[in-house]
């Protein structure tokens, strides 16, 4: 198990181990300083001890060396058997002869050296060394040495550091007692502030207080913890109405978005009818004029005949007014027709079939050309090269021819140029054939296209007012775009777009099925 | 004949002569270990003032001197004078020397030394006063003098302490009953150092070592 770091112990224990560590400090410092004090006390008293050991032998001692009797010195020598510290004696006469000798253990016969040479007493390693001198009617007749070892120092501060051990022991075994009954004053309000604090963040309940017991620092700590607390809690609960504010809007809003969903989609439903009814009504009628035309088509032809067979049968018969008239018949038959095979190619463009191939564009054009032959004094040039592009070869005849025979029909210059080329875009081919015929107003850019529409009298130049709608159709069936620039008596110029190859493909099949559809 | 006669003279005069110088060094030799014997002692004289306290009466104030009387015949010779200028007890000793007691009785001047006898602290009997140990301390014993003798049964003639040879080496003995009777307290630690004490009837004899 790791030690947790003094930092991360709980405030209890903290406060526990501060309130030990500094009792103990105190207290080793002060059994410390017993020691000491003890220990030099210890050295006072067997420095006294010993000096009144040695007052007591000189003076009783002081006839004995007078008149050097080394027995009697013997036997006062004898008496520190008595004092367990002291482990040699000696009584030396004036002249420094030794008169007796005192050995605690008597087989110690080493010769215990005294190094003092005067009174006085000094500490060595092992020992107390003690010099006095025996006097006699003010003179010195002799000197007493004494010799203690020091166990009593040794004993005195083992059985003072036992006890101080001891004492210290029982003190801080209380003192912890203590100290944890104490420290609770301080860590109990901190414990339940923060137990309350953890309560919160879990439970998020906000309305909990804590419990305030003092007037201190944590007491303040406290009230304010309170204090913020309310203020969350005010929060929460302005936060809590905002929401179901916003929820009660978002659940309208919903409502409303669903409202109005519901009703697009009815809208849809009904738009997806319309088209469906639009789409069968458009196909009945592309149906009913393919029909109509394709019928009108056999009485027209028989009139045509008819009349021609009363020009070539009746001319001398009929007068000059009749044969006029007759002539207006034909043509007006031959306008019939070409308005009702212009009706039937217009209804036959809706329909595609499946006969898409690679067309090659600069191959149509060459055809379309030769196919119109036109007049000496109209130049039809092909500015560059043409794409090839997946499309019905048809289209892409009736396309060009349309556009191309318009140029023509229209010129009003004695020298024509019409111009056809194209520029690739990012994904289309944008294609124009210009003309620098008499140009077109703006405010017809649009009609030219509508069907039966034309700009001048049938009289003066012969149009079914078919041919652009047609190139329209086109263009819109591949998913392009048609648009005229002119400027009045400089020229048209018809721009078309066609998207690229794959994407048309794709778009082409949808169109497709849309057109099924 | 003749010459055998002397020859033996010869030989007479030779081992006289040998004879005599044997015997005078052996004398000189003899006065040597006395004049020693005498240092002892008088040391040991002067330290018994140290071990023993006079009656206030007799122990006066400091400017008086301590008396130390010698009577008899003085075998000390001149061993007091490097002792002199040595002061007791703070007092200076005076050596007084008394004329034998037969002779002071012939010339009739007992009467008037009894006084001067009794004035002293110490008194010293002579050997030479041998025969007259009782008379002498009849004089003194009740006046506080501590009496020292060197004879035999000094002490059982009323003397207080008595100097007595023990292998050569100068040694002590004390009668307690004595100093009691003149007053004298004797220090415990000379008592124990005393080869043997009187005191009424048992005697305590020190072990002999």
């Amino acid at each position: 198990m790791a030690i947790p770091r003094f930092q991360d112990i709980t405030i209890k224990n903290k406060l526990t181990a501060i309130i030990m560590l500094t009792s103990v400090t105190a207290l080793l410092m002060g059994l410390g300083a017993f020691i000491t004090w003890e220990y030099f006390d210890i050295k006072k008293n067997m420095v006294e001890s010993l000096s009144t050991h040695a007052s007591i032998i000189a003076d009783n001692t002081k006839a004995a060396v007078v008149y050097e009797n080394a027995d009697d010195a013997k036997e006062m020598l004898s008496a520190l058997r008595a004092a367990p510290s002291i482990i040699h004696a000696r009584i030396c006469t004036e002249d420094n002869n030794t008169l007796a000798i005192f050995n605690k253990d008597p087989n110690d016969a080493s010769v215990h050296l005294l190094q003092i040479k005067k009174e006085g007493y000094n500490f060595t390693r092992d020992s107390l060394n003690l010099q006095k001198n025996i006097m006699l009617d003010n003179e010195k007749i002799g000197t007493i040495y004494l010799k203690s070892d020091l166990s009593n120092i040794k004993h005195g501060v083992t059985r003072t550091a036992t006890i101080g051990g001891i004492i210290a022991a029982i003190i801080i075994f209380v003192t912890f007692l203590v100290s944890s009954k104490l420290q609770k004053i301080i860590s109990g309000p901190i414990l339940s502030l923060a137990g309350v604090a953890k309560d919160v963040s879990e439970h998020k309940d906000y309305s909990t207080r804590a419990l305030k017991q003092s007037n201190d620092e944590v007491g303040q700590l406290i009230d304010a913890f309170n204090e913020m607390l309310y203020e969350i809690q005010e929060r929460d609960l302005e936060l809590t109405h905002l929401n179901e504010k916003l929820e009660q809007r978002v659940k309208e809003r919903t409502a409303d978005l669903m409202n109005a969903n519901k009703k697009l989609e009815k809208l849809n439903r009904e738009l997806e009818q319309t088209v469906e009814k639009l789409t069968a009504a458009n196909i009945e009628l592309a149906d009913f004029a393919h029909i109509a035309a394709h019928d009108l088509k056999a009485p027209l032809r028989a009139i045509g005949s008819l009349a021609g067979m009363i020009v070539e049968d009746y001319r001398d018969k009929l007068d000059e007014n009749g044969q006029k008239q007759l002539n207006l018949l034909t043509q007006r038959t031959e306008r019939m027709s070409s308005l009702i095979n212009g009706i039937l190619k217009y209804s036959e463009v809706g329909q595609l079939s499946n006969g898409q191939e690679q067309v090659d564009l600069n191959q149509v054009v060459e055809d379309t050309i030769l196919n119109i032959a036109p007049p000496e004094n109209i130049e039809i040039k092909v500015e560059n090269t043409l794409p090839t592009i997946i499309s019905e070869r048809t289209h892409m005849l009736q396309l060009f021819q349309n556009l191309l025979s318009n140029a023509i029909k229209y010129m009003d210059k004695p020298q024509g140029l019409v111009k056809i080329g194209c520029v690739e875009e990012d994904d289309f081919w944008k294609f124009y054939v210009s003309d620098n015929g008499p140009g077109i107003e703006e405010k017809y850019y649009d009609r030219i296209f509508t069907i039966f529409q034309t700009l001048k009298r049938r009289d003066e130049v012969e149009g079914t007012g078919i041919g652009l709608t047609m190139v329209k159709k086109i263009v819109t069936l591949y998913n392009g775009k048609i648009w005229v620039e002119s400027k009045v008596g400089h020229g048209s110029t018809f721009f078309f777009t066609l998207p690229k190859q794959k994407k048309e493909a794709k778009k082409h099949a949808k169109l497709q099925t849309n057109i099924v559809g | 004949m003749i010459s055998k006669k002397e020859m033996r003279l010869k030989t007479y005069i030779l081992m006289f002569v040998v004879l005599s110088l044997l015997a005078s060094v052996q004398v000189q030799q003899a006065r040597a270990a006395e004049s020693k014997e005498y240092q002892i002692k008088a040391a040991f004289l002067y330290n018994f003032i140290q071990f023993v306290e006079w009656p206030k009466e007799k122990a006066a104030d400091s400017n008086q001197p301590i008396i130390i009387g010698i009577i008899g015949r003085d075998p000390f010779g001149n061993v007091f004078e490097s002792l002199k200028n040595k002061k007791i007890k703070g007092k200076s000793v005076i050596i007084k020397r008394f004329k034998p007691y037969e002779e002071l009785k012939i010339n009739g001047v007992l009467e008037s030394t009894s006084d001067e006898l009794k004035n002293c602290h110490v008194l010293f009997i002579c050997s030479s006063e041998n025969r007259n140990i009782n008379q002498i301390i009849d004089i003194v014993k009740t006046s506080s003098v501590l009496t020292v003798g060197e004879t035999h049964y000094f002490l059982e003639n009323g003397g207080i302490i008595n100097f007595e040879l023990e292998e050569k080496k100068v040694r002590f003995a004390i009668n307690l009953d004595a100093a009691n009777t003149a007053k004298l307290k004797i220090s415990s630690q000379l008592l124990r150092l005393a080869k043997r004490v009187v005191q009424e009837k048992k005697q305590t004899k020190k072990a002999d070592k």
